[in-house]
């Protein structure tokens, strides 16, 4: 990648490619790293804003290893450690800090509930532990005075910078035969009865054989480009940032009941939050809106008083790439042929698209599919289940654990989320 | 050489001023009660009252708007208050935030000899080895981040919240400024009802019949055409035929090294200081500024000859080299005729009006620069390139002086109030117009382009020289533009660091909302559920 193949500079693309990745996100640059890391070349990257501009850019980087089921804690683990050796592998700080990572329960019925999630936890080696209300208090002061807590889940889990990511990706890459064209849209697929042809763009055609999808929210409209059915939408989730802030929150904070909300500190010292509208309809949409403003202020300063006094700098908003079953589409499509897929992250794109795409990687260059990228493959959706209804509520899938009866979880009784 | 207040008389405040304490960092201090805290420790001498994010860089009060955050501390156990909106009363506590051991003294300040050497992207291909000291590498890089102190725990009286309050007007007036008040008076002359937003509390009124004024109200976002506003009690979401900005324009600091130190102000501010709070800000001012600026200039150096001053200038932008001195202005390197020589003075006056860009970029109407400034481009009503937004007066870039501002703002809100009343939002003005002309002056490498992250010029260059020329990613990469400031005072010498080495034409980096800095508490809805007020919000 040259330097200035990151800017706009570049007017025209190059005319083949052996893979082109469209989505300059991470999962389109993990991709791009993992490709050239098993030997391949001329790679090219093709980005409708600049690298990262979408739900990478956008998002907290929360990179935890606990979860709700133990097929998600395995594959998250493994992902962890991906982020914890990426300083290593990329030569650059992408900021792997071990913050820790707060479950805050406000019912009894939840608390009972995560006893068997820590359980479990246990068991795969990940640190976690079941807080009294008091211990959750002396751990997470800006709870107090708040809506009295029935617990917490506490663990060690981890937050790194996206930005910095990012740029770990691409200095990295900027050695490599990569180009990566940004500010540059794609405009049409061609394919034929053996596959896909070349990527169309605003600046000139691409003949290649293989494609990644890696578009993130937009993953459905380039799909459709391409002819090919998947049951992925966009949704919206906002977040605001305050100024920065002496450590004072020793965790990064989610709750799910009576409504979901989130904070956490940054490295910096900023506190980022939002609260989740269970109402948010399906829509590549990226406006801020003032009504989440006044829900984020309602919900944190209710739980947390101590918030009230904190500034509000900015906004923004992203978007979730969620699929039916809340898990990521990764791999070849049945569909059409050369068509693979690094999208339908549901939420958890920076988590698990590093490690993911290292497997793609694998099964692109050897043919054979790693097991545990079989749960995340495209195919699991026939193209009719592009339709199907869709809930809006993140955790609801996970009511129905895959592997332990007891794990069910705080979201699943939700009244306005049915289960798929 | 140090700011002193005017003895007594009918100039100050009130005739009888009541005196009052407080204390700053520990130390007493007598000040006049409903005066803002920041003024009355600029009148005591105590200039310094921050310190620069990043490298500790001095800061005191500077545009006493409550747009700069350079006089931000702890007030009374709040975070990061912006000591120039706080009235005065006896026994308010304050303290500097982000110093050891204080902000007067702050051991830190010496991180900023070090400042070169410590470019925004300074990490990233640091602190990995050795491993086992990762961890503790970002406790320390965390351990210098920070700023206010958030006190958790012992809090529990709820803030009330405010009442979501919808309105729809004919047209709406942001801004109770002479043009703003002029855009009112015109606009309800056509027959139109016009509501007006003013954020100051003591704003004037209007005499026009069909202008409903809301003071202490502030305008703090546009999100798809609904303008919301927070006042005391109420949060407003208002939905009109034409939203006028009258936001005014604000004074740009100078782009040279030390321009942010305590005792450079804004013109207005001067002026402020003498006329309204009866303080002498310096014995031995800089006046700097040229063109459309020096009216104001001159006022300021008619007011501080009468109070005793002596003041140096006014010199042209152009001429004013670096500013000197650390913990506050002690003189200025001048260019005179291809020499430079150095002034000696304790403050520097600076005019330099830019245009208020809050709305125009919120509402994504098209800007250009022409002569350095970046102007929202409109035709002679004020109609961007957006339909239903309208600029005026200062913020349209019009000047103020004399009688010729107030009646343009006039003329463009009867036209306004003509549009909507005839069913039609005003027309885009010609498209070919916001194609971005770019000139700009030379900004030298060591000045500070942000001040709230104290990004340099020549960092913006480093980061467009290796590749990352996109401006959102020079944004990103350095920090520029998102600081509490919101970008206020850096998005003008950001388009002047990057002009010649990066293209432009991709225009600047998004702007976020909300316009301003707001307390999370003030967000709440009554209620607090945050949902069941909201049905006739955005």
């Amino acid at each position: 990648m040259t330097a200035t193949s990151i800017s706009a500079t570049t007017s025209t693309v190059p005319r083949h490619a052996d893979v082109v990745i469209v989505g300059g996100g991470i999962a389109g640059l993990a991709f791009a790293r993992e490709l050239t890391a098993r030997g391949m070349r001329r790679i090219v990257i093709v980005e409708r804003g600049y690298p990262g501009s979408g739900a990478t850019g956008r998002n907290v980087a929360r990179i935890r290893r606990m979860q709700l089921t133990e097929d998600l804690c395995r594959v998250a683990a493994a992902c962890q450690d991906k982020y914890e050796r990426m300083g290593g592998d990329l030569g650059s700080n992408v900021l792997f800090y071990r913050l820790g990572y707060a479950w805050i329960l406000y019912e009894a019925d939840e608390v009972e509930r995560m006893r068997d999630i820590v359980a479990m936890h246990t068991r795969l080696g990940i640190r976690s532990a079941l807080l009294s209300p008091d211990d959750t208090l002396r751990h997470l002061p800006v709870f107090e005075g708040g809506e009295p807590v029935a617990g917490a889940v506490l663990s060690d889990d981890a937050i790194v910078h996206h930005d910095a990511v990012v740029w770990a990706y691409l200095d990295h890459l900027a050695s490599r035969d990569v180009t990566l064209i940004a500010r540059t849209r794609v405009t049409g697929i061609e394919h034929g009865d053996d596959g896909v042809q070349a990527v169309e763009t605003d600046r000139g055609r691409i003949a290649t054989r293989v494609v990644l999808n890696a578009a993130g929210g937009w993953s459905g409209e380039l799909n459709r480009l391409a002819g090919v059915r998947m049951p992925n939408r966009a949704l919206r989730r906002e977040v605001l940032v305050t100024g920065p802030l002496r450590r004072s929150i020793e965790a990064a904070v989610t709750f799910y009941r009576p409504s979901e909300g989130w904070f956490n500190q940054t490295l910096r010292g900023e506190i980022v939050m939002g609260a989740v509208d269970p109402d948010e309809p399906e829509a590549v949409e990226q406006r801020s809106t003032w009504a989440f403003l006044q829900r984020t202020a309602a919900l944190m300063t209710r739980k947390a008083p101590a918030l009230r006094d904190v500034t509000v700098i900015r906004q923004w908003a992203g978007m979730y790439d969620v699929t039916p079953d809340h898990l990521a589409i990764v791999g070849p499509t049945a569909q059409l042929q050369g068509w693979w897929q690094a999208n339908g992250w549901s939420g958890r794109g920076m988590l698990l698209a590093p490690f993911l795409t290292d497997l793609l990687a694998e099964c692109l260059v050897t043919g054979r599919t790693p097991a545990m990228l079989e749960p995340f493959l495209p195919d699991r959706f026939s193209p009719d289940d592009a339709v199907a209804p869709m809930s809006a509520d993140y955790y609801a899938r996970y009511g129905r654990s895959t592997t332990s009866a007891d794990a069910t979880v705080p979201g699943d009784v939700t009244p306005n989320a049915p289960v798929p | 050489m140090a700011p002193r207040r005017l003895l007594p008389s009918d100039s100050g405040p009130s005739p009888n001023p009541a005196r009052v304490r407080f204390t700053f960092d520990g130390r007493t201090y007598d000040g006049v009660e409903g005066e803002p805290l920041a003024v009355s420790l600029f009148a005591a001498d105590r200039l310094i009252l921050s310190r620069s994010f990043r490298f500790h860089r001095p800061r005191g009060l500077m545009c006493n708007t409550g747009q700069c955050g350079w006089c931000e501390c702890e007030v009374d156990g709040r975070p990061s208050v912006r000591s120039c909106r706080v009235p005065l009363r006896d026994g308010l506590v304050a303290l500097g935030e982000h110093a050891w051991p204080s902000v007067d003294r702050d051991l830190f300040g010496w991180l900023d000899l070090a400042a070169r050497w410590i470019p925004p992207t300074f990490y990233h291909h640091r602190f990995l080895r050795p491993r086992a000291l990762r961890k503790w590498y970002l406790d320390v890089l965390r351990w210098f981040g920070g700023r206010g102190r958030l006190r958790v725990g012992g809090v529990s009286s709820a803030d009330p919240g405010r009442v979501t309050r919808s309105l729809d007007v004919g047209v709406l007036v942001v801004g109770g400024g002479p043009a703003g008040l002029a855009a009112a008076e015109g606009a309800a002359a056509e027959g139109a009802a016009v509501a007006l937003l003013e954020s100051v509390a003591e704003g004037r009124g209007v005499d026009a019949v069909g202008v409903r004024v809301h003071t202490a109200t502030t305008a703090v976002g546009w999100y798809d055409g609904v303008v919301t506003a927070v006042g005391p009690e109420t949060h407003w979401t208002i939905r009109a035929g034409v939203v006028v900005a009258a936001t005014g324009s604000y004074e740009r600091v100078p782009a040279v090294r030390g321009a942010d130190r305590p005792g450079v102000i804004g013109a207005r501010l001067a002026l402020e200081l003498i006329e309204r709070y009866a303080i002498v800000p310096g014995d031995r001012p800089l006046l700097v500024g040229s063109g459309s600026d020096l009216a104001d200039l001159t006022a300021v150096r008619a007011a501080l000859v009468a109070a005793g001053a002596k003041p140096v200038g006014p010199i042209p932008p152009a001429s004013l080299r670096r500013i000197l001195g650390r913990r506050r202005v002690t003189g200025a390197i001048v260019a005179n005729g291809g020499r430079e020589r150095r002034v000696s003075v304790d403050l520097v006056v600076f005019s330099a009006r830019t245009p208020n860009l809050d709305l125009v970029l919120a509402a994504g109407a098209a800007v250009n620069m022409r002569d350095d400034v970046v102007s929202p481009v409109v035709d002679d009503v004020g109609r961007t390139t957006v339909p239903r937004l309208v600029v005026v007066g200062s913020a349209a870039g019009w000047p103020t002086s004399g009688s010729e501002g107030p009646a343009r703002a006039r003329a463009a809100g009867a036209a306004a109030a003509a549009a909507v009343l005839g069913g039609l939002g005003p027309a885009h003005t010609d498209e070919s117009e916001s194609s971005p002309a770019i000139t700009v002056a030379p900004v030298t490498g060591r000045a500070l382009v942000c001040f709230c992250e104290d990004v340099h010029v020549d960092e913006i260059r480093a980061q467009c020289a290796a590749g990352y020329a996109d401006p959102e990613l020079v944004k990103r990469r350095t920090g520029a533009l998102t600081g509490p400031c919101q970008g206020k005072y850096c998005r003008q010498g950001f388009v002047a660091a990057m002009a010649g080495v990066a293209p432009l034409d991709l225009g600047l980096p998004t702007g976020r909302p909300p316009l301003r800095p707001i307390r999370l508490g003030d967000l709440v809805p009554a209620g607090g559920s945050g949902t069941s007020d909201l049905d006739d919000a955005t």
